[in-house]
């Protein structure tokens, strides 16, 4: 298991990609109402949290909405 | 040599066309891997030689197979770290009449062709989004464009690797990843590739250069697109076929 955190992968992201809000709570949305990723954000972000983290929830059967939901995959992983 | 070396996959370099790439971009003093399900004499001859064994990875690979794509990419990532060049140029062919063309023929062509060459390209594709560059070049065919008697379904998978290029190229211009086609006309190496003696020879005296073409012809234009200056040149399929379709 990688000893770097879900939240620092997240937010060394979302400041290379310069959309890095004030504070990332578990309810701010990923994608338009929220933060803003576009599709192609997304597919980087998976990309990079698989690199980091050796899997991503984007692969998963359901796509992740917000902060929280990736952060809950990754609990989940730990936990199960 | 004044740049640093490019990790450069190309596929399907075990013998011909991509056998000539592999050894234009070893020459060019770059870290090159391919793949192929068997291993050739060109391929010991390269992992041998003291001049490219160390800058050489060999994977064998069903690229039709996601889970051998996928495998052959992660083995290049964990050698050299990241790919700069991918070059989709495994491919197989299948000649005879398509009313009488077999299930399995439709199906050998298509999922290596297109099914393979979409697999690599997602698993590089990923690594390239991480560090917002790559280039991209996808061997088509004339024969994508023009059609050839006895070559419908690879012909079809030709021009679908063509619409692949430009759709990429539109997804992942903006992430500075360059995707171009090259589709050459008839090669020395077609002979493997369903033309008989008699159609070659028809081909050259219709060609203006007056002869098929070099794997070497093919290679320098894949050179030209992917050099690291080329950040402007995308979405576009180069035909490289001696004059004949002009």
């Amino acid at each position: 298991m990688s000893t770097v955190s879900v939240e620092q992968v997240l937010s060394d992201f979302l400041n290379r990609v310069e959309k890095m809000p004030e504070s990332l709570t578990p309810d701010l949305n990923l994608y338009a109402d929220g933060i803003g990723l576009d599709s192609l954000d997304a597919a980087e972000l998976s990309a990079v949290l698989e690199d980091e983290l050796g899997s991503s929830p984007f692969d998963a059967d359901e796509m992740p909405e917000t902060v929280g939901d990736v952060i809950a995959f990754y609990d989940a992983a730990a936990a199960s | 040599m004044g740049r640093e070396p490019r990790v450069v996959i190309v596929t399907g370099g075990s013998r011909g066309l991509g056998a000539g790439i592999v050894r234009s971009y070893l020459e060019s003093g770059d870290l090159v891997a391919t793949c192929a399900r068997s291993i050739t004499p060109e391929v010991e001859a390269w992992q041998s030689d003291p001049a490219t064994a160390d800058r050489f990875l060999w994977g064998a690979a069903d690229l039709a197979k996601v889970e051998d794509a996928d495998a052959f990419v992660k083995a290049v990532v964990e050698k050299w770290g990241r790919v700069d060049v991918l070059i989709n140029n495994a491919g197989v062919a299948r000649d005879g009449i398509h009313s009488q063309f077999s299930d399995e023929d439709i199906d050998t062509v298509v999922d290596l062709n297109i099914k393979g060459t979409l697999y690599v390209t997602r698993a590089v594709g990923r690594k390239m989004l991480v560090k917002r560059s790559g280039h991209i070049v996808n061997i088509s065919s004339i024969v994508g464009l023009s059609g050839y008697r006895g070559l419908a379904t690879y012909s079809a998978t030709k021009a679908a690797l063509d619409g692949m290029t430009r759709a990429l190229a539109r997804e992942l211009g903006s992430r500075g990843i360059v995707v171009n086609g090259v589709a050459p006309g008839y090669l020395k190496t077609e002979m493997s590739h369903g033309l008989d003696a008699d159609q070659l020879n028809q081909i050259v005296r219709r060609t203006p250069a007056g002869r098929l073409g070099d794997p070497e012809d093919i290679a320098r234009v894949c050179q030209f697109l992917t050099d690291p200056a080329n950040t402007y040149l995308t979405g576009q399929v180069i035909v490289v076929d001696g004059g004949l379709t002009s």
